[in-house]
């Protein structure tokens, strides 16, 4: 056990192992024999090794909902739902700007400089920039696009859905708990019975 | 193609040789206004001279599908994307039905003219039914070729993954008529046309069916990979989808209330995220071997902001004489609301703020004291705070306005089940 000091303390901290955080641990968290171990040790402290839908990314869940657990699950829930339309949109500016085909995945890499240089070329994108740093989540002050750009990822690399291989390289890659937000938005969209399935755009303007 | 150096000489007799070397010198020479034409679908007349322009309609190069509209033919279109790899323009022919009616006529003269004991008809024959079958499997081989090229770039000679996904469907149709061509291929036939031949089986049976199944495992490769780009692809798309239409929807729906997943009797395992607690550790001196380490600690603590602290001090000595008598008291009264705090952390009951000041015989006014409590507690970190209940005992002064004179406070511990009340 006290070679897995580190990642507990790690996970106990409330970070998100991913291949793209930490490759090493991430292959340990993948033995259901190590994860039983760990779990015994944490069960005191009323937690458990959880991982995502598709097993790209591991964190701690609570093992009995207590009222304090309850407690803190609606805390963490209400910031996660304030973040949400804030983080699609930066997902859809970061996409449209590098000309992606797809939505932003687990690994792919986002270089500053690029980001920069695309948003800057164009009035609309720089609008939407302006209008998203100034979001209560990413709080920018600042009105030139290379801060609000600073800032925004700064932002998002603490609520840990990217990772700053360098710390003074500007370049990130989008970690897995991404696919934590994404099954997050699948499942609200389900839950709720969001009328936005089959809906074209002329129809959802409607409701 | 072994045979091709023992009928060089005939080859180069062959009226055709001067013609079609003529021709791909042709296709050569305009080679720049030719690419042009493919890349911009149009042919310029003005590139070439009239005589030239002539030259190249007359060897079937150029022609006019539409009157003022010059064009390259089809099949150097064909040609040029086959060479270029151009997946844009390049065209898969599976047609097998054509190539084995062929073959069976080839053999059937192959065979008349052997028993007429003509060998050169018969050598011609052969060399033609050869060159017809690696036609056949070489029509096979481009077309896979062309699958695993587009497979390879991720059919990127397209942007939008909207037309890659047309794409995949596309090619998915394509290799289903490769492999519907496979089927039309009946080797019991082909072993019956080829009879005793010992060449022709050679030909016709075991080299054609080692190439055949050897695409068919090519094929099955090629479908798996595209089921699995395709689904790629998809998983992509809906993935964007689904961004932009809830980002669409929460940005239409501002008031949207999402349902308080944390306390239904079920929560989801999507939303059970542990909070994070860190584990600090602190000095300790009741283990003897770890002194002399503690020790080090203590000496490698750099000195200077104790220096620093001091002379504030006593500057502050000289100019601020009775500020610091105010400030003294202040900090007393501090001091007092503390012990009080303590008091209510260690009782087992809440207690009141005025009983508390008459049983300690504190020199405080009520109303001060009571205020000081009242901001110790609002300056308390939050986490700290929850830890408190303050219960004002208060009454409304008077009918007329909103007024409330806080009479008594009544401090008392939260009780929750564990630690994690810190958050």
């Amino acid at each position: 056990m006290i070679e897995h000091g580190p990642l507990l303390e790690r996970l106990l901290e409330g970070e998100f192992i991913c291949s793209i955080t930490d490759e090493h641990s991430f292959h340990k968290l993948q033995n259901d024999e190590l994860v039983n171990d760990l779990n015994h040790f944490l069960r005191p402290l009323n937690r458990r090794v959880a991982k995502n839908d598709d097993g790209s990314v591991y964190f701690l869940a609570y093992c009995d909902l207590t009222q304090n657990a309850r407690q803190h699950l609606s805390h963490q829930f209400a910031s996660t739902v304030q973040s949400l339309l804030p983080m699609l949109e930066w997902m859809q500016l970061v996409q449209e700007a590098l000309g992606r085909d797809g939505a932003l995945n687990a690994g792919d890499t986002i270089k500053l400089q690029d980001f920069e240089s695309k948003v800057v070329d164009n009035q609309s994108l720089i609008h939407r920039l302006a209008h998203l740093a100034n979001d209560r989540v990413f709080k920018s002050t600042s009105d030139k696009p290379d801060m609000q750009i600073k800032q925004v990822f700064k932002r998002i690399k603490e609520m840990g859905y990217l990772h700053q291989p360098h710390k003074d390289r500007l370049f990130y890659i989008v970690t897995g708990k991404v696919e934590q937000l994404i099954e997050l938005v699948r499942f609200i969209k389900d839950e709720e019975n969001l009328p936005i399935d089959d809906a074209t755009p002329e129809q959802e303007a409607m409701f | 193609m072994s045979q091709a150096p023992k009928h060089k000489s005939s080859a180069q007799s062959n009226p055709l040789f001067e013609l079609g070397k003529e021709r791909l010198e042709l296709i050569g020479k305009h080679a720049d206004a030719l690419m042009q034409g493919y890349l911009e679908g149009q042919v310029n007349e003005l590139a070439f001279s009239q005589q030239a322009l002539q030259k190249l309609l007359d060897s079937r190069i150029l022609f006019y599908p539409q009157e003022q509209s010059l064009s390259l033919r089809p099949i150097v279109n064909e040609l040029i994307a086959s060479l270029t790899l151009d997946e844009r323009k390049r065209q898969i022919n599976t047609d097998v039905g054509e190539h084995l009616d062929q073959i069976d006529t080839r053999v059937q003269s192959l065979q008349a003219a052997r028993k007429k004991g003509d060998y050169a008809a018969s050598e011609h024959h052969m060399q033609l039914l050869i060159e017809r079958v690696n036609d056949m499997t070489g029509q096979f081989g481009d077309a896979i070729e062309s699958l695993w090229h587009r497979l390879n770039t991720e059919f990127g000679f397209v942007s939008s993954l909207d037309d890659k996904i047309l794409e995949i469907e596309l090619a998915q149709r394509q290799l289903r008529r490769i492999l519907d061509g496979f089927g039309i291929i009946n080797f019991d036939d082909l072993i019956q046309l080829a009879g005793s031949d010992g060449a022709l089986r050679k030909l016709l049976v075991s080299q054609l069916q080692a190439r055949i199944s050897e695409h068919s495992g090519s094929l099955l490769e090629v479908q798996k990979r595209l089921v699995l780009l395709m689904a790629r692809f998809r998983q992509q798309q809906d993935r964007a989808l689904l961004i932009n239409r809830m980002a669409a929807f929460l940005r239409q729906h501002p008031n949207f209330q999402i349902g308080d997943y944390p306390n239904r009797s079920q929560v989801p395992a999507v939303i059970n995220q542990a909070h994070g607690i860190s584990p600090q550790a602190f000095v300790a001196l009741d283990r003897a071997r770890d002194s002399n380490t503690l020790a080090e600690l203590a000496r490698a603590v750099p000195r200077e902001p104790e220096q620093a602290s001091q002379s504030d001090k006593q500057n502050e000595g000289f100019v601020m004489a009775v500020q610091n008598l105010v400030a003294t008291q202040q900090k007393q009264l501090a001091k007092d609301v503390e012990d009080f705090f303590i008091r209510v952390i260690e009782g087992p009951e809440a207690l009141s703020g005025v009983d508390y000041l008459a049983e300690q015989v504190l020199p405080w006014e009520p109303e001060m004291w009571l205020f000081q409590i009242v901001a110790e507690y609002q300056g308390l970190p939050e986490h700290n705070k929850h830890s408190f209940m303050l219960e004002k005992d208060s009454a409304q002064q008077s009918r007329f306005n909103q007024l409330h004179i806080i009479q008594d406070v009544k401090v008392g511990m939260r009780f929750s089940d564990d630690y994690q009340a810190a958050e």
